[in-house]
């Protein structure tokens, strides 16, 4: 069982429409949602029930129309648009299903852009995330363009420069959809070993069933709602 | 972040080049046609700013600039001279008449008749001497005036031409500036002039003179008191670049300014808000990772200044190629291009890419990082 202030995500009743009048949708109705530190939390359903939706708002991308959100205790709505910015930049780190790697940039200056973004210098932002890669095994590749990385290693970076500036919540919004297995298997061991930290949270969205068992805890979405959350039973027996 | 924008901008070869290029052509019509403009209109005035002696001009009241002068009446010179506060006056003659070379071509020229006594108006010389001029049928004539006259050749003493059927041999090659006619530019002696011209009732065409006193109010002095109209050497060459303005001559150059101002700001904006549109996943990648909206437009910033130096630069340089180019054309033997030219090109391509990269920036504005999601 974990504990109240384990907690790293905490949402409460939010709501989401698009539209209004006839054309309005209601996205995601009430959810209740909470994500745990030392734990990669699954949130999985099939396409279009909510889950992008709401892992964007948790990122504070996105507004909730109804609700409460907490990222370790603080509630982004009550922030300024640029303390949501820096509150980002500090604490969120992405993995994103298609890299959203920039071309221009080699591996490893794409692992630093968060630190750069930060207003660290150049040379120790990439020093850092060569750091990083070394430790995913991409090294050898760390001043590789993207073009000329397979997707696997594209993830790969991505994965660093989520990592880089230690962020104490990672969101992954399907990590593995673009990847072969073995690649996913790959990236997903990777998640499970580098990213997962007693003081982090990793939340994964994905409706990938072959990669499941990394969840530490799974949450089942659909139209909208969680539906139920199951833990890992390895979880369980600890 | 700026060597980050810096790195982005120049991945995309294709824009990059394109707007640097857009830049460089809009920066090279504007200070190559300038300068034009200033140099022909500077031209206006070649032949009073070469008469350095003299800082009083007096002439015909009809007379508008220096290349459309009246001839005054052959005493005027003696009412000139007893005018209180002339220190001297001397008669210049200017006439443009036909010239028939050695072999055979026919040529419209400026003659210009120097005081044989005080020697006011000589010019300086590229090669040889001005003395001789003052020998009967002998002529100098400037370098743009040697190639007209005698195309393709290097100067040789002794080549000769024939003006009213009367002969004069070239015997230097003087350092006039270029007359903004075009026309070549032969100095003879005033008493040479007045043979070559005979026939005319009038034959002095300025007088030309020195103050001690404050050039512009004795002149302002003399038109009152005289009917003539009377102007200092500055306010002569004044006039005669406002005759030209007057008559349209900057108009073509002005519009062709125009397009390469139009051109410039057209292409480098449009190619700029395309390079962001088809950079707008990565820019919203970076706004969901925390980059904050002032980065970004340090970035923009930073990218638009790189084009418009580049471009500059580059335009700058090309303009500075083809103007010392066709500086070897005799005539345009004068033209520069002037600093407050390409500080002025500088400032409207500074402007353009201002404007470019706060267009830019309205565009990156409105991404909204939530899409970064949707694949």
């Amino acid at each position: 069982m974990t504990s109240p202030d384990s907690t790293a995500v905490s949402c409460h009743g939010i709501r989401k429409s698009f539209g209004t009048g006839d054309t309005k949708i209601d996205v995601l109705r009430g959810i209740q949602f909470e994500a745990h530190r030392g734990e990669m939390t699954f949130l999985v359903g099939p396409s279009g029930c909510g889950k992008t939706t709401l892992i964007s708002v948790i990122a504070g991308l996105l507004d909730p129309s109804e609700g409460k959100v907490s990222i370790f205790g603080q509630q982004l709505a009550k922030m300024t648009s640029r303390d949501q910015i820096l509150f980002r930049r500090k604490n969120l780190g992405f993995v994103f299903q298609q890299y959203n790697l920039l071309p221009a940039l080699t591996a490893a200056e794409n692992a630093a852009v968060p630190l750069l973004a930060a207003g660290v210098n150049r040379s120790t932002a990439v020093k850092r995330s060569k750091e990083i890669l070394d430790r995913l095994g991409m090294a050898s590749r760390a001043d590789n363009y993207p073009r000329t990385l397979s997707g696997g290693q594209q993830q790969r970076v991505a994965l660093a420069r989520a990592l880089v500036h230690e962020p104490r919540l990672i969101i992954c919004d399907e990590p593995t959809a673009a990847l072969d297995h073995k690649s996913g298997e790959s990236v997903m061991e990777l998640l499970a070993t580098s990213a997962v930290h007693p003081d982090r949270a990793v939340v994964v969205v994905t409706h990938d069933n072959r990669v499941f068992h990394f969840a530490d805890r799974i949450t089942h979405m659909e139209d909208g709602i969680i539906t139920h959350t199951e833990q890992n039973p390895k979880l369980q027996a600890a | 972040m700026i060597s980050l924008g810096l790195q982005i901008l120049r991945y995309d070869r294709a824009k990059y080049i394109a707007m640097v290029m857009a830049i460089a052509l809009a920066s090279f019509l504007i200070q190559n046609q300038a300068s034009i403009l200033v140099a022909f209109l500077g031209m206006s005035g070649s032949q009073i700013k070469d008469v350095r002696e003299a800082n009083l001009w007096i002439m015909e009241p009809d007379t508008e600039c220096f290349d459309q002068a009246k001839p005054l009446r052959d005493t005027a010179l003696q009412t000139v001279r007893g005018i209180p506060g002339i220190d001297w006056a001397v008669p210049l003659i200017k006439v443009d008449t036909n010239a028939r070379t050695d072999d055979g071509k026919l040529r419209t020229v400026t003659l210009l008749g120097v005081d044989g006594t005080n020697r006011i108006g000589e010019p300086r010389m590229c090669i040889g001497s001005a003395s001789p001029i003052y020998l009967k049928g002998n002529a100098i004539v400037d370098p743009g005036g040697w190639e007209l006259l005698f195309p393709g050749t290097s100067y040789t003493p002794g080549r000769s031409i024939r003006i009213h059927d009367q002969w004069l041999t070239i015997t230097g090659i003087s350092n006039a500036s270029p007359p903004f006619t075009g026309l070549p530019v032969l100095h003879v002696s005033d008493r040479t002039a007045k043979e070559l011209i005979r026939g005319e009732t009038r034959t002095t065409t300025f007088i030309v003179g020195r103050t001690s006193q404050d050039p512009d109010d004795l002149s302002k002095y003399i038109s009152r008191a005289t009917n003539w109209r009377a102007y200092s050497r500055e306010g002569f060459q004044t006039q005669s670049y406002t005759f030209y303005e007057g008559q349209g001559v900057p108009m073509i150059f002005y519009i062709t300014i125009a397009i390469g101002l139009t051109v410039g700001a057209a292409f480098t904006a449009q190619t700029f808000i395309m390079f962001i549109k088809e950079n707008a996943r990565g820019i919203t990648m970076l706004k969901v990772l925390g980059v904050t909206h002032g980065q970004l437009a340090v970035m923009l910033a930073a990218q638009a200044l790189m084009v418009m130096l580049l471009g500059l630069s580059l335009g700058t340089g090309i303009a500075a190629f083809v103007t010392e180019s066709i500086t070897s054309i005799p005539f345009l033997r004068g033209l520069y291009i002037p600093w407050q030219v390409v500080a002025l090109c500088s400032a409207f391509m500074a402007l353009i890419s201002a404007v470019t990269a706060a267009i830019g920036f309205r565009h990156v504005t409105q991404l909204q990082p939530v899409t970064v999601f949707r694949s």
